[in-house]
């Protein structure tokens, strides 16, 4: 366990970048982000004040054991869901406080999804698809951006195949160019890999990779595998709602080791 | 298994509600039919039976006359006996006219169901008793005096054949009646006169030397306290037969019965017949619904069965067979079928109760019954049609059931894909019957307008249509997605929106198809009617344009001719001209002329004036007076075919002071006289006098409410002339038309809303399967409105679809059958009813938006966060 960095965060600092880089302006932000599901005995407490920072221009992973609240962190910093209490930001922009109207704007402009099932349109050819976020917002989509996009994801050759002829590493990366293609401030990807076999997978989390550190792009991904959480630059432990642990450059072992080390935590 | 097909039904149970809702209306509409007919039974029923109430004995199709009475008087036991005799004759008073049936009174009154309210029945000849409401529309109270105008033949003097005229007497009104019981309800009421005066009218009405009135008589007896009615029943037959030998007249069909029995019998009669008609006609709109309702219901379970894929293919995987799984699905259809059938039934027998309530208290004049009779009929006829017809519908999704394979458990799951594409066979069978029923469609126009066989030809076109109607339907599934395709890429174009809902309606053009045809069967339906109505209508109108020339026409000389008639009143003209609705007053002067034709008869004729650009102003159809000139004669063609004038022949009219020689000119005017412009009518008698006013109106639609004014203006000079509105019989002849087209849209319409249900159906089974990708199309940035907005293009797209290409069949319907139908009475004449047209569009439209509401209110309040749940 040379390369664990696990260290319980005090509740007062929030987690945020290690030195070893130089700072940047956090893309997304939560301060004290508390989600409560349901009332009296059958409340739980989802997320309990969490405070973290997620740098641009970086792939994020938030990793933690199942139930431990990922999927909540990430909806309510996407401003799919709204808070019990807290705040979260996009940039400048308190996401907390947005009507639905200015929700749906911020997603369709500033925020990217990929979904653990790829979710795209049935109807739509992969070409369409792609563009759909921008038409929604009344453009059309920047040729060079998307003609980018495609190479790199490797999808030239399938631009006009349907979902149902596609496989699911294509149909995902299908998807990860939906949610690129608005070239959004951040990209929040949710198991992504979660229904796919292993070589997708790798090859799915490579191009995620590549946005990040070829196109710029800033992304945070949601996953409970140590191997797909080794693809990012930074990952981000939680337990019982709470931020657990914190590891920079992560590998797999790295990763599973903090995992193991919440377990140990919560089991004490 | 039957656990499971409930419990799955109670997941499925919102849907079910909203398909068995088309069943509901659907089996509500047949029981209120049936009980309308029941009404319509037990309304007669009761009414005959209180044209007898009082009688004890009912002596029916007796031989007719004074014999079979005395007859009957004479048997032992019998204390009355009345004949029931009703002759219709016309009361004028104060220019109205009513047509009116009038009673002998009986010399028993308690075999007369009628009550006096006001004065006392007539007891001396030329009395008579009226109706409460006839004294009130002729304005007259006992002690006054009315015009009672009847036919009589008048004896030719010395050897001529009798004529038949029309003698006006005067009557005095003694007393009036009310009808308690509803007894002459259905006739119009009943006047009661002395026995002998009606005698006298019937007796005139027979041309003498023929047989005195043949219809056979009935008689109402009374018995003597104490007589027992069996024996009396005997006796009375015993004793009418035997008279009728002796005067060799026929008793075959003589029955005695009681007032009961003969009630009984009667409806009975009239059940088999008028209402049978009525019962059918409705239930064939009926049968329309239903069939609109299994295209919903099927639509319904299509979906259910597609979105239980994954539990069908379970139960395959567990070892469920196929037959138990169809088996599954045909429960489930008869479990809704019968649910919604009680429901529609109660809902049915509810509004049918409530309508007789209402009308009870309209007093609409029959008296109605104050329950409605649930008979088995009633209840077993809607209970089998609804759960029949909710069982065949189910068939084919029962069908799809059982194809899923077990496999399917074992996919990932995703949105039902489409249902596999119909079968080559019924692609061939419904070219086929399409192409069938076009041709007798095509055949059946031509027999009617060229080889002038309407009744063959309407017969053929029906079979033709209704063919081809099928053919269309079933072939469907084949070119209604293209359509829809079609106008989804028009509407595409306009935002991504757009798009997405036109891509959204092909996802599943089975389903898409099923539900435009069901709203394309009412619309087509209601727009032939509509069509073929206002075709109809104009087609008719230029046949009574050239009957009717003028709306309306106040003469002084329809009795007399224009030798002895007095000119209109002064002023009249000025007067009738300044009435409201009243366009154009054109003075018609007249005079005598005697008329030499070359080589044909020398006749005395009334001559007319009016100058060309009035009689342009005031004829519907100017075409009969075109060759109007100075110097031409304008000859109606009935008196040119009298008189063997023939057009161009030099006709010379010698007058008062002058002689005219002209040229006729045969139109197709229908008048009693010719026609010339006023100076050439000037040469003949220049004194001639105005005894003719031609009348047109703004709107000849409006006559029945002008006529009257008119009437009253002439009333009011206390001129004698007669007002003469054809325009009222325009009027009327029109709103026939429009009341039956009103009613059968009405009973049509039915259809459409179990259709619009159906628009709705599909649209909320199709968010529901589309819940994740509409949390996805949220989650990347469709705002709450452009979910809204892409529902409603869906709807809007599957409604007007079917509207349009319903109202394009409907207009091809309608101009057939106006053509085959009327074809005999001149060129067809197409004519598209735009507003309605238009309506049906306008009412589709809002109707597939409002279809789309609740579905999309429930689709906007799923939240994005689901897109990305796991399942
Ligand atoms: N809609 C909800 N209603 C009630 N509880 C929920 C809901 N969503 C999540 N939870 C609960 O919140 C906790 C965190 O869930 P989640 O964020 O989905 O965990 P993870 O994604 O890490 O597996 C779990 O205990 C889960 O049961
Ligand atoms: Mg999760």
């Amino acid at each position: 366990m040379d390369t664990t960095v696990f260290v319980p965060m005090p509740d007062d600092a929030p987690a945020g970048d290690d030195g070893h880089r130089p700072a940047v302006t956090p893309a997304v932000r939560a301060r004290a982000l508390t989600k409560t599901y349901g009332r009296g005995e059958a409340q739980v407490r989802a997320l309990d004040g969490v405070d973290v920072d997620f740098a641009t221009g970086r792939f994020t992973a938030i990793m933690g054991p199942s139930g431990s609240g990922k999927s909540t962190l990430m909806h309510l910093l996407a401003g799919l869901d709204s808070a019990t209490s807290g705040q979260s930001f996009i940039g400048s922009t308190e996401v907390t406080g947005l009507n639905d109207k200015a929700l749906t704007a911020l997603r369709r402009d500033r925020v990217g999804f990929v979904f653990q099932q790829f979710n795209l349109l049935p109807m739509f050819t992969a070409a369409q698809n792609i563009t759909l976020p921008v038409e929604l917002a009344g453009g059309t989509a920047d040729q060079q951006w998307f003609g980018t996009l495609v190479d790199t994801l490797g999808l030239s050759k399938r631009l006009e195949h349907r979902p149902s002829e596609l496989s699911g590493g294509q149909q995902q990366r299908v998807a990860i160019a939906r949610a690129l293609i608005a070239q959004p401030d951040v990209v929040f990807a949710d198991e992504p890999t979660g229904n796919l076999d292993s070589r997708s997978g790798a090859e799915v989390l490579s191009f995620l990779r590549r946005s990040v550190r070829e196109l710029g792009r800033t992304i945070i991904m949601v996953t409970h595998d140590p191997a797909a959480a080794a693809y990012a630059d930074r990952v981000v432990l939680i337990a019982d709602g709470k931020i657990a642990g914190d590891i920079t450059d992560p590998t797999p072992e790295s990763a599973l080791a903090g995992l193991d080390a919440l377990r140990t935590v919560a089991a004490r | 298994m039957i656990r499971l097909t409930l419990s799955q039904m109670r997941r499925s149970a919102g849907r079910l509600a909203a398909a068995g809702v088309a069943i509901v209306i659907g089996t509500a509409f047949v029981a209120i039919t049936l009980i309308a007919g029941n009404v319509i039974t037990s309304t007669t029923y009761d009414s005959i039976a209180a044209q007898f109430k009082g009688a004890d004995l009912v002596v029916a199709d007796a031989p007719a006359g004074e014999a079979t009475v005395d007859a009957v008087r004479g048997t032992d036991g019998v204390a009355s006996a009345d004949p029931m005799t009703m002759s219709y004759q016309q009361l004028e008073h104060g220019g109205r006219t009513i047509y009116q049936g009038v009673l002998a009174k009986p010399t028993n009154l308690d075999v007369l169901p009628l009550e006096i309210v006001d004065g006392a029945l007539p007891d001396a000849s030329g009395e008579i008793a009226l109706p409460v409401d006839v004294a009130e529309r002729l304005d007259v109270a006992p002690g006054d005096e009315t015009d009672l105008v009847r036919g009589a033949f008048e004896e030719g003097t010395d050897g001529t054949e009798p004529t038949w005229t029309e003698v006006r007497e005067q009557v005095v009104v003694s007393g009036t009646l009310d009808d308690p019981y509803g007894a002459y309800a259905m006739l119009g009421g009943a006047a009661v006169a002395p026995a002998a005066d009606v005698a006298d009218w019937e007796a005139d009405m027979v041309a003498p030397g023929e047989e005195t009135s043949a219809m056979p008589a009935t008689v109402l007896a009374t018995l003597d306290d104490g007589a027992d009615l069996e024996q009396v029943r005997t006796a009375v037959e015993d004793a009418v037969t035997t008279t009728a030998q002796a005067e060799e007249a026929d008793a075959s069909m003589l029955e005695v019965v009681t007032p009961d029995e003969h009630a009984e019998r009667v409806a009975a009669e009239t059940t088999g017949g008028e209402n049978v008609v009525f019962v059918t006609f409705v239930l064939v709109f009926a049968a329309i619904a239903l069939l609109v309702a299994a295209l919903v219901i099927a639509n319904t379970f299509q979906v259910l069965v597609a979105q239980r894929t994954r539990t069908l293919a379970l139960l395959r995987c567990v070892g469920a067979d196929k037959s138990q799984l169809r088996r599954s699905v045909l429960v489930e259809a008869s479990i809704v079928g019968l649910l919604s059938s009680v429901v529609g039934l109660v809902l049915g027998s509810g509004l049918a109760q409530a309508a007789l309530a209402v009308g009870r208290n309209m007093d609409l004049g029959v008296p109605l019954p104050s329950a409605i009779e649930v008979t088995p009929v009633v209840v077993i006829a809607p209970l089998v049609a609804g759960t029949l017809v909710t069982l065949v519908a189910a068939l084919s999704p029962a069908r799809a059931a059982t194809r899923v394979a077990p496999l399917a458990a074992l996919r990932p799951a995703e949105s039902p894909t489409a249902a596999r594409g119909a079968g080559r066979v019924r692609l061939v069978l419904s070219l086929l019957v399409t192409v069938v029923g076009l041709a007798l469609l095509g055949a059946g126009v031509a027999l009617s307008v060229v080889a002038e066989e309407p009744t063959t030809g309407l017969l053929v076109a029906l079979a033709g249509g209704a063919f081809s109607f099928v053919g269309i339907l079933v072939g469907a599934v084949f070119w209604l997605p293209k359509v829809v395709a079609l106008a989804g890429r028009v509407v595409g174009g306009s935002g991504p929106t757009a798009r997405l809902a036109a891509a959204n309606t092909l996802r599943n053009p089975r389903r898409t198809a099923a539900t435009s045809t069901a709203l394309l069967i009412g619309v087509t339906l209601v727009a032939m009617m509509s069509t073929a109505a206002a075709s109809a209508r104009v087609t008719m109108d230029s046949e009574l344009d050239a009957r009717y020339p003028v709306d309306v026409v106040v003469a002084t000389d329809l009795d007399s001719g224009p030798a002895g008639a007095p000119p209109v009143t002064d002023g009249l003209a000025g007067t009738v001209a300044g009435l409201d609705g009243v366009a154009t007053v054109v003075e018609v002067p007249v005079t005598s002329g005697d008329v030499s034709v070359p080589g044909g008869d020398d006749a005395t004729l009334p001559v007319r004036a009016v100058a060309p650009a009035d009689a342009d102003a005031v004829l519907r159809s100017t075409e009969m007076v075109e060759p109007l000139a100075a110097g031409t004669v304008v000859v109606p063609e009935e008196l040119s075919e009298v008189y063997g004038i023939t057009d161009g022949d030099a006709l010379t009219i010698t007058g008062a002071d002058g002689t005219l020689e002209g040229t006729a000119a045969v139109t197709d005017l229908v008048d009693d006289g010719f026609l010339v412009v006023p100076d050439d009518l000037a040469r003949l008698d220049a004194a001639a006098p105005t005894t003719q006013l031609w009348v047109g109106l703004d709107n000849p639609a409006d006559a029945v409410a002008v006529v009257p004014s008119v009437q009253d203006a002439v009333a009011d000079t206390e001129s004698p002339a007669q007002v003469m509105g054809a325009a009222v019989e325009r009027a009327t002849f029109q709103q026939v038309i429009d009341t039956a087209l009103a009613i059968v849209v009405g009973l049509l319409a039915v259809a459409v809303v179990i259709a619009l249900i159906g628009v709705t159906n599909t649209l909320s089974l199709s968010v529901i399967e589309r819940r994740r990708e509409s949390a996805t199309l949220r989650a990347i940035g469709l705002s709450r409105g452009q979910l809204r907005g892409m529902l409603a293009v869906e709807g809007l797209l599957i409604a007007l679809v079917g509207a349009v290409l319903g109202v394009l069949l409907g207009l091809v319907y309608g101009w057939a059958g106006a053509a085959s139908a009327l074809g005999w009475a001149g060129e067809p004449v197409f004519v598209v009813p735009w507003a309605d047209l238009a309506a049906m569009l306008g009412v589709a439209a809002v109707a597939g938006l409002v279809a789309s509401v609740v579905p999309a209110r429930a689709a906007v309040r799923t939240s994005p966060v689901e897109a990305l749940a796991a399942e």
